[in-house]
């Protein structure tokens, strides 16, 4: 029934709300400022907060209260709805034929006001929510980016379907169809070595935080941790999943690790015991996303059913479920760095950010093919490090299945840079900082793992599009000689048959990494 | 980030009510949350310290070097190190980045509670058993004690006559001092002796500033609550008192050490059952106060603005000994005595089932739905999805971090995470252990010699722990 209303639900702060459950609101909150004068009173500023408490936001103004939005959105919209009925019937159906008849009626002028007047009223809407001020004059913003490609790392047999930096950028590892995870040196693009034990083709992998550990997901059902400094297999092997393991995320601590399954189940590892301690079950079709915020209070899963939704690592209750209209299969699932927004890929070629707390899309990314594969992609900063924007630039960045990474700004959704990079689709694109340079490294069906580098500002200036020049530096990169390129014909990224229907692989790449200037 | 989406009754919930953990390694004898609240370090009877997880509620990492009972372990602020104080006459310093052991101290007598300063990892108080308290510098790697006073500082200038001064220093000699605690920012230590009465005395110069007689019995337990301004004090006349502390660190500003004044503001007992009371301690903020009993497996929580008994949590059916309050969620740990299991309270939330079904709403009665005029109006798909993209007009700033108040690093301390061991549990020789009755265990692995051994020796362990509680009420 709601699929007619073309805006998205919003709070109309001037709705009233039901006396009962705002009076209790106002009631739990002076009982609580009371508590909190109380204890000011006796603190001296050393005195730790608690932070449940003072970070308990529903008597501020950002985020209401769960109960009240439930109940009270539910029936505020169809207010809402009522209220635009009642007010303007004539504004609606002169909308529709300005469309049709493009703008025939007798009365134009008052036709345009009154569109402006919705759109200031909606302007006036959305900067109540967003709390983002205007910004001081500054250096106007760059409108491309300018990445260059630094290396191409051949190695893998076949297709590639997970990249992702390590913590401090040092070191890729990627894995893929071939089940090898291989490992490799950011700044030479050399080849460390290759962990060789899964038992069928690798969809995922993520780094520990502290960087010792990698850990992959397979579609032999398990989920293997190799250790980068001793270059050996953790005796444990992470069994319970009983379909292919689809994407992974750790917790910041690493504590934990959360799976999400073909089996449509989300599980959550002990890492230490190597054993589930918690399995989160609502999705009804393959779980193909997984993250965790940064400060690893949310889980955020991602189904082929569509749905989106968003755990409590603590408790493991859903706290909201997202979804579009038309059910697209969600494949991937990413955090925005400050945890406020999700980043989703769904299969009809759009990445929406969803802001969570309000259950609507903020911004749909368009311009990628996006119709078989789990792409998967990351969140990253640009501009000059000396301006401070606001909000600060950040783009989006994803693979695409013709083969080029595109990347656009989150304000604005321009793209701004499409890099022809891979002959094959893209399957993951991870962000990362290596000496104050800004890099992604990417791979694809292509078998190849590649490493883009930002070009300085002057010569963004000199060549805007530098596609054709960064592939010319490409092609002398060094290729590590240790695995010859050989004639597996590529299947897709998993290696089974199977799967090519589906979407083949996933990659984890969680945005809390992204180094952030 | 999860607090806007969390149900904002289930955050308002100060208070534990039900039963939700039962975590076991071992036969655990006193517990310790770290100040950030994600790992709970836990001392057993054999000397072993167990630090759990409490997110994953698993083994993090186990620390070997006690051969007795622990006694108690106090974490520094940064969660970097843990300082154990054990029977086996010994406090040890751990360094939990690598789980080595910094400091080894050794004293004359079993140690009651020994405290870390709360700034300086490398000083602590310890209290002895029938010995004199100390202050133990430890930065050096031979350790530097200094005997702190037992006797209360008693009010001087006039002259006694020689009798009454004579009566007074015998008085005075009996005094031993059985619990010793830092202030809140550690200028000052408080300490409890066995005639009841409670001394301030100053860090710096090791001297008596104040005192003041409490009560009649021994006491037992102080705590002070995260505010640094109350005291909770359990004797053994059968009472837990909260007291009002005055703001040391306005001393010589604005205070002088003549007008510090120890103002009792509630008594807590059970006056039907005379119950006496294991270990007690503030919640997170101070506003209520927790107690186990003795002989019964019930756990009592007062709120403090009225004094009032707000919840009994039951569970175990076993008597209860430590008992520790989350530092900033509403959850109750506390370890049962004649297993040695560590038991959780927290709040269990129920699932609101309209969070899995975005399109359905919870009301709380029948609401008649009125039908939009539009709503069942059909626009082509490109218009909407058209009209849907030219709204997305507002500047999401997806970058900048929001500090949420009171998240821990205002005070400056540098964080530190332990390291996630993933073989922790293979350098376990502890989980043998098992209760087979009130006081006895044996170990689980069968085996003559060994179950010799453990039958000998620990009921004697488990029974000095018990006679040591004994003499001390």
């Amino acid at each position: 029934m709601d699929h007619l209303t073309p805006q998205p639900r919003r709070r109309d702060p001037r709705a009233k709300s039901p006396s009962e459950s705002s009076s209790d609101e106002l009631a739990a909150v002076s009982a609580h400022e009371e508590a909190e004068r109380r204890r000011a009173s006796w603190t001296k500023g050393i005195t730790p907060q608690r932070p449940k408490k003072s970070g308990r936001l529903y008597s501020g103004s950002e985020s209401p209260d769960e109960l009240a939005v439930d109940a009270d959105e539910y029936w505020r919209s169809s207010r809402t709805r009522n209220r635009h009925r009642n007010q303007s019937p004539i504004n609606r159906t002169d909308s529709h034929d300005d469309h049709s008849q493009g703008g025939a009626e007798g009365h134009p002028e008052d036709d345009t006001v009154d569109t402006d007047e919705e759109q200031a009223h909606d302007a006036h809407n959305w900067s109540d929510r967003s709390a983002t001020p205007v910004a001081p004059t500054l250096p106007p913003k760059p409108d491309h980016l300018n990445y260059k490609e630094k290396f191409v790392m051949r190695g893998h047999l076949r297709g590639v379907s997970a990249v992702q930096f390590s913590p401090d950028c040092s070191m890729i590892a990627s894995a893929g169809a071939d089940a090898a995870v291989k490992v490799w040196d950011t700044a030479t693009g050399r080849l460390i070595h290759t962990f060789e034990g899964h038992l069928a083709g690798i969809s995922t992998l993520v780094w520990a935080p502290n960087g010792e550990w990698i850990a992959t997901g397979s579609d032999d059902k398990t989920i293997r941790f190799w250790n980068v400094n001793t270059l050996k297999a953790h005796t444990k092997v992470f069994d319970g999943h009983h379909n292919y393991v689809y994407q992974i995320a750790f917790t910041p601590k690493g504590n934990i690790l959360v799976s999400g399954s073909y089996d449509e189940a989300v599980f959550m590892w002990d890492v230490r015991r190597a054993q589930v301690m918690r399995s989160l079950p609502a999705h009804s079709d393959p779980v193909a996303g997984i993250d965790v915020v940064h400060d690893g209070t949310l889980i955020v899963s991602c189904a082929l059913d569509g749905l989106i939704r968003i755990w409590d690592t603590h408790s493991g209750q859903c706290l909201r479920t997202l979804v579009m209209e038309d059910n697209p299969p969600a494949t991937c699932v990413k955090f925005s760095p400050n945890g406020k927004y999700v980043l989703a890929w769904t299969l009809d070629g759009c990445i929406r950010m969803w802001s969570y707390v309000e259950s609507r899309v903020v911004k749909t990314f368009q311009g990628h093919v996006n119709q078989k594969y789990s792409l998967s992609g990351c969140f990253g900063t640009y501009g000059p490090r000396d301006v401070n924007y606001q909000p600060p630039l950040c783009f989006a960045v994803s693979g695409s299945e013709d083969g080029s990474i595109l990347f656009w700004d989150i304000v604005s959704k321009q793209v701004l840079q499409r890099l022809d990079a891979h002959s094959d689709p893209v399957l993951c694109v991870h962000t990362g900082t290596l000496n104050g340079k800004r890099l992604v490294v990417s791979c694809g069906l292509d078998k190849t793992v590649r490493l883009w580098e930002e070009a300085s500002e002057d010569d963004a200036v000199s060549n805007g599009e530098a596609n054709e020049e960064g592939l010319g530096e490409g092609a002398s990169t060094p290729t590590p000689k240790s695995h010859s390129q050989d004639n597996t014909p590529a299947l897709d990224a998993d290696g089974d048959d199977a799967m090519t229907d589906a979407m083949p692989s996933a990659a984890a790449t969680p945005a809390e990494d992204v180094t952030m200037t | 980030m999860n607090l806007s989406l969390v149900d904002p009754f289930v955050l308002a919930q100060e208070y534990p009510d039900t039963l939700t953990e039962k975590l076991s390694s071992g036969h655990a004898t006193c517990l310790s949350f770290n100040h950030k609240g994600d790992y709970l370090a836990s001392g057993r009877v054999d000397g072993t310290v167990v630090i759990f997880d409490i997110e994953t509620n698993g083994v993090a990492r186990k620390l070997q070097g006690h051969t007795r009972q622990i006694q108690s372990l106090s974490w520094s602020r940064d969660g970097r190190y843990l300082l154990t104080s054990s029977q086996d006459w010994k406090c040890i310093l751990w360094d939990l980045k690598d789980g080595s052991r910094v400091r080894t101290v050794r004293f004359e007598a079993p140690v009651y509670i020994a405290e870390l300063h709360p700034f300086n990892h490398l000083l602590f108080v310890a209290s002895l058993f029938e010995d004199q308290p100390v202050l133990v510098d430890i930065s050096s790697p031979k350790p530097v004690k200094r005997i702190l006073p037992s006797a209360p500082l008693r009010a001087s200038g006039e002259d006694l006559d020689p009798a009454a001064a004579a009566k007074q220093a015998a008085q005075d000699a009996k005094h031993s001092t059985c619990v010793t605690i830092f202030t809140a920012f550690g200028n000052h230590i408080i300490a409890g002796t066995s005639k009841g009465w409670i001394n301030i005395i100053e860090t710096q110069t090791c001297t008596t500033i104040h005192s003041m007689r409490l009560c009649n019995g021994v006491v037992i337990l102080l705590h002070l609550a995260s505010n640094g301004r109350d005291l909770l004090v359990n004797s053994s006349d059968r009472v837990i008192r909260t007291v009002l502390m005055p703001d040391l660190s306005q001393l010589g500003i604005n205070l002088e050490p003549s007008a510090i004044k120890l103002q009792v503001e509630h008594k807590f007992q059970d006056v039907v059952n005379r119950l006496s009371w294991n270990h007690v301690t503030f919640s997170s903020t101070g506003e209520f106060v927790t107690a186990t009993t003795f002989m019964n497996p019930d756990i009592y929580v007062w709120e403090r603005s009225h004094g009032s008994l707000v919840k009994i949590l039951e569970g175990p059916r076993e008597e209860l000994g430590v008992v520790e309050w989350h530092p900033s969620r509403p959850m109750v740990v506390a370890c049962g005595l004649e297993t040695g299991c560590i038991y959780t309270w927290s709040i269990v939330s129920p699932q609101k089932w309209s969070a899995l079904a975005p399109d359905f709403g919870e009301v709380e009665e029948n609401v008649e739905y009125m039908e939009a005029e539009d709503e069942f109006d059909v626009h082509p798909a490109e218009q909407v999805h058209q009209r849907r993209l030219d709204q997305e007009d507002e500047e999401p700033d997806a970058v900048t971090l929001e500090l949420v108040k009171g998240d821990g690093d205002a005070d400056g301390v540098e964080p530190f995470s332990l390291p996630v061991l993933l073989n922790v549990e293979d350098s376990d020789s502890g989980e043998d252990v098992v209760a087979v009755g009130p006081g006895t265990m044996r170990r689980r692995t069968p085996g003559a010699a060994k179950e010799g051994v453990n039958g000998d020796e620990k009921p004697a362990a488990n029974g000095t722990s018990r006679g040591a509680a004994r003499r001390r009420r």
